[in-house]
């Protein structure tokens, strides 16, 4: 059982881990550029795709599925989101691991703090990291490529994306206890990467497919992404959402004590095969 | 003469020993295996329900205008199985002397009594088989879902561009495999460049609709030719360009991609060599 050292002592946990993180993103200046526009380029082939399927930059086969005929809008907006998903997934989940190549991780466990503490610290700088790294994305998007997104809609677009995001590091904590038992889990996010792209109307919308609208009701982001588009594209005002944000907050519920237990649990079964250092 | 053909054989042994080390290595971790036959068929399908959506169907009379063929899936798939090998060249191979030193065998790879190259070669073997594995799975499984529709007469035509292709790739990775010894944490430089290559060749669209300076840049990859070339034996796509053009472009693009490859991968050896850097981690 973990010493506590009560709430102050967690608080000043986190911002010691943020600030280590903070850190070393600034030794590495050109993974911000780099992450600020890329999922911007990744967009164009689907832009492209557009313009030679339909010949334009509107389909209303694509208006009767999402309420917009414009697609471009609507695959920026899903890059965008999905920004904080990937970075959510990598800085969060992938972070023990990122421990053990860095040979930390015997640290963080043996240190009298709850290494749940520590992932919050890690949380809260990949929010951040994505956070600035999805506002250059959008003033790129608005600035050049015309997407319309007023001061006005950025808070209630902000809310949906914390609902959303409480309920991911759930999931991404326990993808993290994860990560400390079966070790190398690269090419398992790579996947789950994929699966997001598969079953979330990221790039696509999934009520094409009645599998892919089936299976994506589970997913939390499927319901950030139809009310951030409802918000930015449809004019829908944030009550009008209502039954969206609750569904997100039962699921938020749901994951972050899923994801606290699950951790924990898979926590003490590597402590008890004996293999945290393990490689 | 004699001395020729001993050294062949025993490079072939050398390049068919380093095909074998990685299958074994890769089957140690079946799940993983899996996982990754698996990837680029969840991969490839959102673009294909993407071209759904927007059509309403898997027709496309816009298409159909660029390039003689309205089948959406079936064009776009066949696109993005066969840039498959670009990944290939990427990341199996450009990251095959990285992975190396991860299992710090790379000195002892090294110090094996054949050139560099011949390893080079065997990695790109290994990717080859692996690759084809994979691009033959994702055919079958979207054939199923979808069904989609190729000449077959185009099947052996194809596989011959496919393989001038995989010659210029080849270099490529070979450029990449050695850049990632000057710059150990390469993946972003191999992130950024396939990102901007998958953009500029016209895999799920032609390359009309490209703009200009990037129709221009495409015709410096290899890939436009390879998978233009390749969907026009088996769909009948349209091209700007004759066939024979673009498999004389191709073989010069090989060419010249294999030379510069080797440059680059002889002069990063060399210069790691020289500086003592080869063993950093």
């Amino acid at each position: 059982m973990k010493q506590t050292f009560g709430f102050k002592n967690d608080i000043k946990i986190v911002f010691a881990e943020f600030k280590k993180s903070v850190k070393i993103w600034l030794a590495y200046p050109i993974l911000i550029v780099f992450w600020g526009i890329f999922p911007l380029l990744w967009v164009l082939p689907y832009v492209f795709q557009g313009k030679a399927l339909v010949g334009g930059m509107s389909s209303m086969p694509f208006k009767e599925l999402t309420g917009s005929a414009n697609y471009l809008p609507f695959v920026l907006i899903g890059a965008m989101v999905s920004t904080y998903i990937f970075s959510g997934l990598w800085g969060v989940g992938n972070s023990l691991r990122e421990e053990t190549y860095w040979g930390t991780l015997e640290y963080i466990i043996v240190s009298p703090t709850n290494p749940v503490v520590v992932l919050l610290g890690k949380t809260l700088a990949e929010f951040v990291y994505a956070t600035v790294n999805v506002t250059f994305q959008a003033l790129v998007a608005t600035i050049f490529l015309g997407l319309s997104l007023t001061i006005a809609k950025v808070f209630p677009v902000m809310i949906i994306i914390v609902l959303l995001l409480v309920g991911f590091y759930g999931f991404a904590i326990a993808f993290a206890g994860f990560t400390l038992l079966i070790k190398e889990v690269h090419g398992w996010v790579h996947t789950l990467e994929w699966v997001f792209y598969l079953f979330s109307p990221i790039r696509y919308p999934v009520e094409v497919s009645p599998i892919t609208k089936a299976i994506s009701t589970i997913v939390p982001l499927t319901y950030a992404l139809v009310a951030i588009r409802g918000i930015i594209l449809l004019n829908k005002h944030i009550i009008n959402l209502w039954q969206t944000v609750l569904i997100l907050i039962w699921m938020d519920i749901i994951l972050l004590i899923a994801g606290y237990l699950t951790f924990q649990y898979l926590e003490r079964k590597t402590k008890e095969a004996g293999t945290i250092a393990q490689y | 003469m004699d001395q020729i053909i001993k050294n062949a054989k025993h490079y072939l042994r050398a390049v068919w020993a380093e095909n074998i080390k990685e299958w074994k290595i890769e089957l140690t971790y079946k799940p993983d295996f899996i996982r990754g036959l698996i990837d680029p068929l969840v991969y490839a399908i959102p673009y294909l329900l993407y071209g759904i959506a927007l059509v309403g169907g898997r027709t496309s009379k816009t298409l159909q205008g660029y390039v003689g063929t309205g089948d959406l899936i079936t064009f776009v798939t066949l696109g993005y199985v066969f840039i498959g090998f670009l990944n290939m060249a990427l990341w199996a191979m450009g990251f095959s002397l990285r992975k190396e030193q991860y299992w710090g065998t790379l000195e002892s790879v090294f110090a094996a009594p054949v050139p560099r190259w011949v390893f080079a070669l065997g990695m790109a073997a290994h990717s080859t088989l692996h690759q084809g594995l994979m691009i033959f799975l994702q055919l079958v499984v979207i054939n199923l879902i979808f069904k989609l529709t190729i000449n077959p007469a185009g099947i052996l035509p194809a596989l011959l561009v496919v393989a001038v292709m995989l010659i210029a790739l080849y270099g490529f990775g070979m450029m990449v495999a050695s850049l990632t010894l000057i710059l150990k944490q390469g993946w972003l430089v191999s992130e950024a460049l396939a990102s901007i290559m998958m953009t500029i060749t016209p895999i799920a669209y032609p390359i009309a609709v490209l703009p200009l300076f990037m129709q221009k840049a495409s015709l410096i990859l290899p890939t436009t030719y390879g998978i233009m070339t390749t969907r026009h034996f088996l769909i009948g796509e349209t091209m700007p360009f004759s066939v024979a053009t673009s498999f004389f472009r191709l073989i010069v693009l090989g060419i010249v991609w294999v030379v510069f490859g080797l440059i680059v991968f002889e002069i990063i050896d060399r210069r790691t060599r020289r500086t003592g850097t080869i063993s950093h981690y």
